[in-house]
């Protein structure tokens, strides 16, 4: 207790209790620890089935502990005592350089085995020119009233990719008059290599990001030469590709998609104004190292560990052996997959919530909807397989199992997330903005479309690929619709038979039970499928980050 | 909302403010030639025409009145100050000037309420056309996360008006004394300005597309001293071209700033409104008088 003397002052304020929060206090740490060890010792054990890293020589191991990881740690040091940021600037880059090599792999997939670069190319061109005349109209024409153009836009969109009368008139059996330039582009009499296609697409929707991005951070005239630029460096790789034994669409895809990004993420971090060259000491350390031990162990004849993730089981299909079983055309299927659920559940579930926050009266009906989607996230996967099998089988008659049908019936089971986590990033726009957009006179769609859309953009994106990532493991839904158990080619058509890596690795570990395969091809389809859910995930987080970071 | 189902009229608004010789041209159909001749009840003798005159308006948020009876006169190219305790409803009558409270779903507003002559509260007033004549700024600074030029033109772009954006971009930035500190960053962002700044970006922004009244909610109330009294000449400035109302809660700020004073106190009720000298020196009302003596509220 406080002890006074007699004068009035105080020489001992006395002692308070903390001794239940401090238990309190130790009891949270030891829950959080708790839930995180488990997890990190169960992901260590799977990734120590798959990649064995113990089966290599100790030569090996000394031969990267010298040339990467000792370095690493030196450099990162000594880096992070001059400056912090460029630290973690380094480490980011190459963070994005070993993501976008990931996503890089999967754009090859798709360019080599299922979308002919032909065809790839005429709908680049049928996408391009309209969309190219879309633009011009809005910029130079916007005294055209907005119906006008909207019509205009829609028919130049339908003229390049059908034709006339395309298929308004296939319905009624009309022969086709006006080919599409979608159409036209593919009986070319002279058609380009594959390589220069590709690069045509790939490299030029890299090169609008980049030049958006430099633009962005520099001027529109950079940006511009950097477009240039990103879309010569695509070009240009088909040729030297072949030179070091990559052949040229692989090449060109792994410049378009991994190279020139993380070559503009470096520009910006390292030589403008607010950027730091430092960084970049860490990165060349990191990246030299892998390649300087790769070469190291190959002159010294270490023999690396025996993975089974390694080369033959990213690219071969199952096989009745685990040892040379691979994950190929569950991988390109989970892709595809992907690739439909997004196409389908970003429109409606983004629309769905645009709506609810912005449009919908208050009353019993929203209330009602509002409610029913909570609990529509929160229902078992495999009743929304039951339900797309249902829906999309039995009452629509596709045939089971394909990319749509599993593609949709997984939109339906994200739909909800989506339209959750977007509403939460529309209902953070302050609504100060939008009292000032309607104070200016401004309608309800100018208000959306101008105010609230980019703002709460980056947290829809982030919701978005976070729901994907949900999808991306689901297991139960596929079965339900009867997705095959092995796919050995990758599906080509929307009604292809698909497989994804969760189906595959269920597959393995119950229809082909054995020790081989639980020991095998298990964790290995396990590390994978986790890789890239980490890499999906990884861009959520980034652009999360930049967005809490422009609040 | 009643607004979506006429927000396709807008694209009707004419560029050129001449509704005189196009009066049918937008969906508003004001006419500049009705007097505003009709008497104050309250006293005061204006020699300016009346721009916004409400009669008996009424406001209810579900079943609490916000304000009750409100009828006045608000001059043309003048400054009409707002004064009143928390709560009393002066910034509910601002909103009720350009149908703000419209988008707030409980509120409910009866009575009549003119601009320049025809009752914005008639069913074939579109309320987006007229917010399009009403500029309005905010308690709180409230620029758009563009660049200081896109906010600017942001009003001219919604209401798809021509003309040179440049020369109205600094036109306007250099009414609301801001084009000297900003004249060589107007692409960055409007949200690196200080607060004072921005709020005065949000004026630009409100005056660039050549608003016939500012209705200004507490303009001044979230900034320091210094920003205060830039903002005031400001509001000063711009009355010799626009009619501005302003509401505050800072009786110093009416007493220096404005023509006219209105007094709402508690109830939402108009307790007194004249020139902005008498209310101050001579009011009529005994409450009035306790209010800026500081008695009370």
């Amino acid at each position: 207790m406080a002890a006074e003397t007699d004068t009035g002052a105080i020489d001992d304020f006395g002692q308070v209790s903390r001794t239940v929060g401090t238990v309190f206090r130790y009891l949270l740490l030891a829950a959080t620890m708790f839930g995180i060890v488990t997890l990190a010792v169960l992901l260590v054990y799977v990734a120590n089935d798959a990649i064995r890293p113990l089966t290599a020589d100790p030569g090996w191991h000394l031969t990267y502990l010298l040339a990467l990881v000792l370095p690493t740690l030196l450099v990162g040091w000594a880096v992070r005592r001059r400056d912090p940021a460029a630290l973690s600037f380094g480490a980011l880059l190459v963070g994005t350089l070993v993501v976008s090599l990931m996503f890089s792999g999967g754009v090859a997939l798709l360019a080599i085995d299922v979308v002919p670069p032909l065809v790839a190319f005429a709908f680049w061109i049928g996408l391009l020119v309209p969309t190219a005349a879309a633009v011009a109209l809005t910029r130079y024409a916007h005294r055209i009233s907005f119906t006008t153009r909207l019509v205009a836009t829609t028919a130049l969109f339908y003229l390049s990719l059908f034709g006339l009368p395309g298929p308004v008139g296939d319905a009624v059996g009309a022969p086709a008059l006006v080919p599409g330039l979608v159409g036209l582009t593919q009986r070319l009499p002279v058609i380009p290599v594959d390589g220069v296609m590709v690069a045509a697409v790939v490299g030029g929707v890299s090169a609008v990001a980049v030049g958006s991005y430099v633009s962005n951070v520099r001027d529109g005239r950079a940006g511009l030469y950097a477009a240039v630029a990103a879309f010569l460096a695509a070009n240009a790789a088909g040729y030297v590709g072949p030179l070091v034994s990559v052949d040229p669409v692989p090449a060109v895809v792994i410049t378009a998609v991994a190279l020139v990004p993380t070559g503009a993420y470096a520009w910006r971090g390292a030589f403008t104004e607010e950027g730091s060259p430092l960084g970049l000491v860490f990165t060349v350390t990191v990246v030299g190292g892998a390649l300087l031990g790769a070469v190291a162990v190959d002159v010294l004849g270490f023999a690396g560990p025996q993975s089974w993730v390694d080369w033959g089981f990213l690219t071969s299909a199952h096989s009745g052996t685990a040892e040379s079983a691979g994950l190929y055309p569950a991988i390109g299927g989970s892709i595809l997959l992907m690739t439909t659920v997004a196409a389908l559940s970003f429109p409606v579930g983004v629309g769905a919530a645009v709506y609810l926050e912005e449009y919908a009266p208050d009353n019993a009906l929203t209330r009602f909807v509002d409610v029913n989607i909570s609990n529509l996230a929160g229902v078992p996967s495999v009743v929304y397989g039951l339900l797309g099998l249902g829906v999309f089988v039995t009452y629509l008659g596709r045939s089971a199992g394909t990319v749509l049908v599993g593609g949709a019936t997984l939109a339906l089971l994200i739909l909800p997330i989506v339209i959750i986590s977007a509403r939460e990033a529309i209902r953070s726009v302050p609504s100060d903005m939008r009292q000032a957009s309607y104070g200016m006179g401004a309608t309800r769609w100018q208000t959306v479309k101008n105010v609230v859309l980019p703002e709460a953009f980056p947290g829809i994106l982030t919701g978005t690929i976070l729901a994907l990532g949900r999808a991306i493991g689901e297991t139960a839904p596929l079965i339900m619709i009867g997705a095959p158990n092995v796919v050995f080619n990758l599906p080509t058509a929307l009604g292809s038979k698909v497989s994804a890596m969760p189906l595959q690795v269920y597959a393995w570990s119950s229809l082909f039970a054995s020790e081989d395969f639980y020991t095998k091809a298990v964790p290995a389809g396990v590390v994978v499928l986790l890789a890239v859910l980490l890499a999906m995930n990884s861009v959520a987080i980034v652009l999360r980050n930049k967005f809490e970071r422009t609040q | 909302m009643s607004q979506n189902s006429t927000s396709k009229q807008n694209r009707n608004e004419p560029t050129e403010r001449d509704e005189s010789a196009d009066p049918t041209a937008d969906g508003m159909n004001i006419q500049t030639d009705v007097s505003g001749s009709v008497d104050a009840s309250s006293g005061g003798s204006w020699t300016r025409d009346t721009v916004v005159r409400a009669e008996h308006i009424d406001v209810w948020y579900d079943d609490d009145q916000a304000l009750s009876d409100i009828t006045m006169e608000i001059p043309e190219q003048s400054v009409t100050a707002m004064v009143g305790p928390s709560g009393c409803g002066k910034s509910t009558f601002l909103r009720c000037i350009n149908r703000m409270n419209d988008l707030i779903d409980s509120a409910r507003v009866e009575g009549d309420l003119y601009l320049r002559g025809k009752n914005v509260y008639d069913d074939d007033v579109d309320p987006v056309a007229l917010r399009r004549r009403v500029g309005m700024v905010f308690q709180k600074p409230n620029p758009f996360p563009k660049s200081i030029y896109d906010n600017v033109t942001y009003g001219l772009k919604i209401q798809d008006k021509g003309g040179d954006y440049d020369e109205i971009v600094e036109e306007s930035l250099k009414r609301a004394a801001l084009w000297d500190e900003v004249k060589d960053q107007l692409d960055e962002s409007g949200l690196e300005l200080s607060g004072g700044q921005q709020q005065r970006l949000c004026i630009a922004r409100a005056i660039a597309p050549d608003p016939e009244v500012l209705l200004m909610d507490e303009p001044a109330s979230a900034l320091d001293p210094v920003a205060t009294s830039q903002i005031e000449d400001l509001i000063e400035e711009l009355a010799e071209d626009y009619t501005v109302v302003i509401v505050t809660h800072n009786m110093q700020q009416a007493a220096r700033i404005s023509d006219q004073t209105a007094v709402f106190l508690t109830g939402g009720e108009l307790v007194e409104f004249d020139d902005t000298q008498k209310i101050f020196e001579n009011p009529e009302s005994q409450r009035v008088e306790d209010y800026i003596t500081g008695k009370f509220g």
